[in-house]
């Protein structure tokens, strides 16, 4: 079976150090790895999409797909893997690591701007760095049911969403001229209004504070 | 000569000791068992053990604070708090107050998924399907084999206090156990064949029989069971519902009354087992094909029911084995037949040994090896006060309620997931129910921006 568990925590401090759990987070979540992936080394895609409580979720595959994307492993390369590792796995969860009180306003700074991109990678399907109009129709068509909302309707609001966008970033936009799509830099701009820091995290539960008593 | 002759009678002298000791060891455990007598040796050995483990616990802590490493408790409590689930409308509404107040921002689209973004890492964390359907962890080591890996820190004598516990559970509880079931199981199918013969009082000394050969089955398992609310103990002409953790609930609840079970047909020693069972006992055993029809099953559960001398039907609703910290959907096949309902839940105490059957890890054979290699198998069972179906209540909405009072008496979690899921995938119906729900709030929000838009082309000098 590998290493016992609970040493990976302590064997590789440069996993705490990259993605920023600390030795118990990294600890749970190599046993939820493992579970994942029935004891093996690497998990597919086969196994995240085992998960029954994930096939509630409309954008089941784009959050598949981020695991898998190379650019959320703070690579500049660009493509898909077929399998990953656990340390894959943590650097892709990295991204929803909980803001801690000893932050300095540049590492919160660089935290969200870790997360914008993460959202940008997962809308930018085809990886060359800008967000077309096809591939934002695409997002929004998976969130939207395709039984009690018409075409139509689908189509107009991703149009008029589509149009505001441009809008801010071209003011004098005529109905002829070409958009290209939305850049990085725009869509920080966008969402700038946006409290992401508490949105986009996850809760972990704090086992220091668990007592361990009798079961 | 003379060494050979020692030799030989040494080994003479270690084999009657032997054998002395086991058949008192034997006796002691079935003449209580055929007579219905307890001695008071299982409170004796559960309180030892549990000293036992308390001190081998406090042993794991205080080495790996010597030795300066961390000791990390298990999740047992789930990686992620709980915070109140609100529904999709509220998450939209918080989401969308944080934005800018500017009429039809974008950023309604795009921070939207961040919603659906966080859900979904959620569930790739912790979710509830797949963690009741692995092996519950422990808090403090049971000194068996099994968790040994998750302890490292053992230090010496706790090493060898575990290298005794092997000794003594597969030399000694091992083979004792093996062989009460053994003769237990023999003595129960010669003596249900033989009442079976008998015209008149066929039920009744069947009933005595089939008591005795669970006590035997309890007895080599040792199981120490505690049955809580006796004066709710299912009574005849109903059905008795139960959660589902091992093929070996049937035995822990059988061993205080009898029970009709009901099943599919075996062959082999199971198959005889059951041919036996039948001879002096109402049961009910299906052929394969008729499995399939429910409606021959719901008919013939039906006419045992609605006779009110018949013993009750015991069934396992969840239709699969769950590890004992939650209870699943239950089918609502045993909820339409109209009779009383007498739920019954059970819980196993896990620091003795793990009871929960995971079918995709180990057939059924090698299960009972290893509750019958563990310590003991301690279980709570509480008798629930009997439910009917209410008024306007369809049998889906029953059997909610049922699981509901089920799972609040145990101290288990009360999941929606189907069972099923354990070799399954979900539905995508589900999918479209969340799609749905989203849809209605963006179509809302479309529909008012559209109708402020028309308001302000009407009255291009606004406000």
């Amino acid at each position: 079976m590998g290493a016992a568990p609970t040493r990976i925590g302590q064997q590789d401090p440069e996993l705490v150090e990259r993605t920023g759990f600390s030795p118990e987070q990294i600890n749970n979540l190599h046993k939820r790895f493992l579970q994942l992936s029935g004891n093996k080394d690497t998990i597919s895609r086969e196994n995240l999409n085992d998960i029954p409580a994930l096939a509630y979720n409309p954008i089941k595959s784009q959050i598949i797909e981020a695991f898998f994307d190379k650019r959320n492993q703070h690579d500049s390369e660009v493509g898909s893997l077929e399998e990953i590792t656990f340390q894959q796995f943590l650097m892709v969860m990295s991204h929803f690591r909980p803001p801690t009180l000893e932050m300095t306003a540049e590492e919160k700074e660089a935290m969200r701007k870790e997360k914008l991109r993460f959202l940008f990678n997962m809308h930018d399907t085809d990886g060359d760095g800008k967000i077309t109009l096809e591939e934002y129709r695409k997002v929004v068509e998976e969130l939207l049911s395709s039984g009690s909302i018409e075409q139509e309707s689908a189509k107009e609001i991703t149009d008029a969403a589509m149009l505001e966008v441009a809008s801010t970033n071209v003011p004098h936009m005529g109905p002829e001229d070409f958009y290209e799509g939305i850049t990085f830099e725009h869509f920080e701009q966008i969402l700038k209004g946006l409290e992401m820091e508490s949105r986009m995290h996850i809760r972990f539960l704090d086992t220091a504070t668990v007592h361990c008593g009798k079961s | 000569m003379q060494p050979c002759y020692s030799r030989v009678s040494l080994l003479l002298c270690l084999g009657i000791t032997f054998v002395v000791w086991f058949t008192i060891l034997f006796v002691i455990i079935t003449v209580p068992a055929v007579l219905e007598v307890s001695l008071g040796i299982h409170r004796f050995y559960i309180r030892t053990l549990c000293r036992v483990f308390e001190w081998a616990t406090l042993q794991i802590e205080l080495s790996a604070k010597q030795k300066n490493r961390q000791f990390s408790k298990p999740h047992t409590k789930g990686i992620l708090s709980k915070s109140k689930p609100l529904s999709v409308q509220e998450n939209m509404q918080e989401l969308r107050s944080s934005a800018h107040s500017r009429r039809s921002e974008p950023q309604f689209d795009m921070g939207d998924v961040i919603y659906f973004c966080r859900k979904g890492v959620e569930s790739i964390i912790d979710d509830e399907v797949t963690k009741s359907f692995s092996a519950q962890e422990l808090e403090s080591w049971n000194l068996l084999t099994r968790s040994i890996r998750r302890f490292p820190h053992r230090g010496l004598r706790l090493t060898l206090l575990w290298g005794l516990g092997v000794l003594i559970r597969y030399g000694i509880l091992l083979p004792l156990r093996v062989i009460l079931a053994v003769t237990g199981i023999f003595l129960f199918v010669i003596l249900s064949t033989s009442v079976g013969f008998l015209p008149n009082s066929k039920f009744f000394l069947g009933e005595k029989v089939h008591l005795m050969g669970y006590r035997f089955c309890v007895k080599s398992l040792t199981a120490f069971i505690t049955y809580h609310n006796s004066e709710n103990r299912p009574k005849n002409g109903s059905i008795c519902v139960a959660n589902h953790t091992t093929p070996l609930d049937v035995i822990i609840l059988a061993n205080d009354r009898c029970y009709s079970l009901v099943g599919q047909v075996h062959r082999g020693l199971l198959g005889l087992i059951q041919r036996a069972m039948v001879k002096s006992s109402p049961h009910i055993w299906f052929e394969r094909a008729e499995v399939k029809d429910r409606h021959l099953v719901a008919k013939r559960l039906c006419d045992h029911a609605a006779d009110k001398t018949k013993q009750p039907i015991l069934i396992f609703p969840e239709g699969t084995c769950v590890n004992n910290t939650s209870v699943m959907m239950f089918k609502k096949g045993s909820f339409e037949i109209g009779c009383t309902i007498f739920p019954v839940a059970i819980k196993y105490d896990f620091r003795f040994g793990d009871a929960y059957w995971n079918s995709s890890k180990f057939g059924l054979v090698h299960h009972l090896l290893r509750i019958m290699s563990s310590w003991a198998l301690v279980c709570s069972v509480w008798y629930l006060p009997p439910m009917n179906r209410e008024e306007g209540e369809d049998a889906v909405q029953f059997a909610k309620r049922v699981k509901a009072a089920l799972a609040a008496q145990a101290g288990l979690a009360d999941l929606t997931w189907d069972g099923g899921l354990k070799r399954t995938k979900v539905k995508d119906a589900f999918k479209e129910e969340q799609q749905r729900l989203y849809s209605e709030i963006l179509l809302k929000v479309h529909q008012t921006q559209k109708q402020e838009k028309c308001f302000e082309d009407e009255t291009p000098e606004g406000d």
